[in-house]
């Protein structure tokens, strides 16, 4: 067994060049591949994450017509142990409630279509919270108006500040961001800016009757903190529902869609409006981790719980088919890119296996003829062959470690529009490398199996051999 | 003792058009310690007889016997076994394999053998001292002479301890110095090892050497005659 490794790891350096450079096509494909999938992977887990923490959570339980027919009436009975229960299934982090549902807003002679999402305002702190969302400073012409009579801020600093005109701010940081004053200016000028453009705000209480109005939805209405608006709609089961209520804040949503009609309220404030006393539309839980299997454990064990079995827990990928399509999508054509930059790596190895073969034909009948068994011969071309691919695939894998080790704990930072809108929806705008997972061990699978096929070949040949024929070289 | 008998043996080759009977109703005995040579014009048929000797090609009739043993009754895998066993051959060139040193090359036979480490190095190292490489043992074929290159095929043959050595023109790729010196090397371990040679050429530079000479032509034995080498 020594003695074959010898002979064949000798073999593989007869010619040197030429297995340098099937080594290295085979270490560029790997490398390639693996920080490729790895980008890959990373993102969509990024994104997976940010979604399910954003909108969804890992899992809803919902009544099982809802998701084809967002209705109130496919709503459904909220308990205190239903939530206790769920919250028992092991991995569950957190369990808020929701109840959603549509209805008309108007204000004077403005009306519109809106969207209602009724939360508890200290449970919801844990998943989309709101709160961070309330406009806090607004750059207005007032406001650029009482600045400039001021003549606190030099002309520079007030033409960035119109520069911004009409926008709102959930942070302070975010303002900072987008008035780009350097660091001295900052300092100096900020206090007085935000003098001038802080806006009163308020959050929901537990209990309360008032709601929170998406920014362009107000000004829409032309509504501010502490104006009412008229509410109609359909509640549960038809019956006729309206109502006045107070404006408690303005909340910047990020997607321009929903800050055009997006009302927030309490449940209890919603169960009233609707009529429908003690019922929600949908219960997001969340949990420690968002890997699939979780996911699917979690579902069918909350699932056993539901005693109603109208009711059902649904996965992030069910609530939303058509992101799921898209990210599955993207990564079986980055798969299909890999497989045909491999199918290109496998030619290159099998050229240099038809070399080889040919070359050694003679050495092949040499052998055979002086008393070496066919299987003896095949096992050392096996060793070579499999030396050949372990090479690079070795070095393509050990060269990919640091990087992916370095983006996971570093990742590459975005920029441009698509990493603002990440930032506004409080998502850090990055790109980090998956860690190492099954997709690393793929390329040494994809490796092995080239090297398998490319080795059928000179195997075939060496069985039959016929030793008068191949000692005429 | 008989170490080789052949019976009626033919060998027709039907692959072209035109069949060729190229080994002929040859019947012939070889005696242990004999060093013969068969000669021929070119396409004689030497070539065929000697693979058939050697079990590397099978005749379209007749009988091979080695010891005891007829080759045709041998399977494919039993056959390549009998070769290592009974057989040392010496082909026209690029007989050793390339990426081992002269000393690993003859070692690599007895390794074929699962001889002992020990073993392997003792004999190898006293044949390749015999054939007059003892300076050369860790040298690749690369870095030897074609005369070199044969010497340590000739004692890789010698090294598994085989019944009868064939060599198909062993000298065809040589000077007539380095001719000279192999088949010196040749009768040496012939005489003081008790070696049979069964070797083919058209030289008659080598032919002298040999103490039988069998001729052949057209397939069949023209002569078979005993001489006192010259
Ligand atoms: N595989 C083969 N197929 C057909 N004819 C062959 C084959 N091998 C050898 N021959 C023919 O057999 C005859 C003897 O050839 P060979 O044994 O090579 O002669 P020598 O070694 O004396 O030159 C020649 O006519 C040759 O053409």
């Amino acid at each position: 067994m020594k003695e074959e490794f010898k002979i064949a790891w000798r073999n593989l350096w007869r010619n040197r060049r030429r297995t340098l450079i099937t080594s290295a096509s085979v270490f560029f494909a790997v490398f390639f591949a693996v920080i490729m999938r790895s980008y890959q992977l990373g993102s969509y887990d990024h994104m997976i994450n940010n979604f399910i923490e954003s909108f969804t959570g890992s899992l809803q339980v919902q009544h099982e017509k809802y998701q084809d027919n967002p209705l109130l009436d496919y709503s459904f009975d909220y308990t205190d142990s239903t939530e206790a229960a769920i919250l028992g299934v092991e991995d569950v982090v957190s369990v808020t409630p929701h109840l959603e549902s549509f209805t008309l807003v108007s204000s004077g002679t403005l009306t519109k279509g809106v969207a209602v999402i009724a939360i508890d305002p200290v449970r919801e702190k844990n998943f989309s919270d709101p709160e961070t969302k309330l406009v806090k400073y607004r750059i207005t012409e007032d406001a650029v108006k009482g600045l400039n009579d001021s003549g606190t801020v030099p002309e520079d600093v007030l033409e960035k500040v119109k520069g911004n005109l009409g926008r709102a701010y959930s942070s302070l940081a975010r303002l900072e961001l987008e008035l780009d004053l350097d660091n001295d200016d900052g300092e100096r000028f900020i206090p007085e800016i935000l003098k001038w453009t802080e806006v009163p705000n308020g959050y929901l209480a537990q209990d309360d009757d008032g709601i929170l109005v998406s920014d362009r939805l107000a000004s829409y209405l032309k509504v501010g903190v502490g104006d009412s608006v008229i509410l109609m709609g359909q509640g549960y089961h038809g019956v006729s529902a309206n109502g006045i209520f107070p404006v408690r804040g303005i909340i910047k949503m990020p997607s321009p869609d929903i800050d055009n009609k997006l009302i927030i309220m309490t449940i209890p404030a919603a169960q009233k409006f609707f009529d429908a006393e003690g019922k929600i539309t949908s219960l997001v839980v969340n949990l420690t981790d968002q890997s699939n299997r979780l996911i699917k454990t979690a579902k069918s064990r909350i699932n056993l719980l539901l005693k109603d079995k109208s009711i059902t827990a649904r996965t992030w990928y069910e609530l939303n088919p058509i992101l799921y399509q898209q990210i599955q999508g993207d990564s079986q054509s980055g798969v299909a890119m890999l497989g045909i930059l491999y199918f290109i790596i496998f030619f290159g190895i099998f050229g240099t296996v038809l070399m080889m073969v040919s070359e050694r034909k003679r050495e092949f009948g040499v052998l055979v003829a002086i008393g070496m068994q066919r299987n003896k011969l095949k096992r050392i071309v096996t060793t070579e062959m499999m030396l050949l691919g372990a090479i690079g695939l070795v070095f393509g894998l050990l060269a990919s470690v640091p990087l992916i080790m370095y983006f996971h704990y570093f990742p590459i930072i975005l920029k441009g529009d698509l990493a603002n809108m990440m930032e506004d929806w409080g998502w850090d705008a990055v790109m980090p490398t998956a860690w190492f997972g099954p997709y690393f061990y793929w390329q040494a699978v994809v490796v092995g199996l080239m090297v398998v096929l490319a080795t059928i070949y000179p195997l075939r040949k060496i069985g039959r051999l016929k030793e008068i024929e191949a000692l005429k070289g | 003792m008989k170490v080789l008998e052949l019976t009626h043996v033919n060998k027709i080759y039907n692959s072209t058009e035109v069949k060729v009977h190229a080994v002929n109703e040859v019947t012939l005995d070889f005696m242990e310690a004999e060093f013969t040579c068969i000669v021929g014009p070119s396409g004689s048929g030497k070539t065929t007889l000697l693979n058939l000797i050697g079990g590397l090609d099978m005749p379209t009739s007749g009988e091979i016997v080695i010891g005891g043993t007829n080759l045709s009754k041998l399977k494919s895998s039993q056959l390549i076994d009998f070769r290592l066993n009974n057989i040392g051959f010496v082909f026209q060139s690029y007989n050793l394999i390339p990426v081992l040193t002269s000393l690993e090359n003859v070692e690599f036979i007895l390794l074929l053998q699962k001889k002992t480490k020990a073993e392997r190095q003792q004999r190898a190292i006293e044949l390749l001292t015999q054939v007059g490489l003892g300076d050369k043992l860790h040298k690749r074929p690369g870095e030897l002479s074609g005369g070199e290159q044969q010497r340590v095929a000739v004692a890789r043959a010698l090294a598994s301890r085989p019944r009868f050595i064939l060599a198909d023109e062993p000298t065809a790729n040589l000077d007539t110095k380095s001719t000279e010196n192999l088949l010196e090397i040749m009768e040496k371990l012939n005489h003081e090892e008790s070696m049979t040679f069964i070797f083919s050429t058209h030289d008659a530079r080598v032919v002298n050497k040999a103490h039988r000479v069998i001729t052949i032509e057209d397939g069949g034995v023209k002569s078979d005659l005993v001489q006192q080498p010259h």
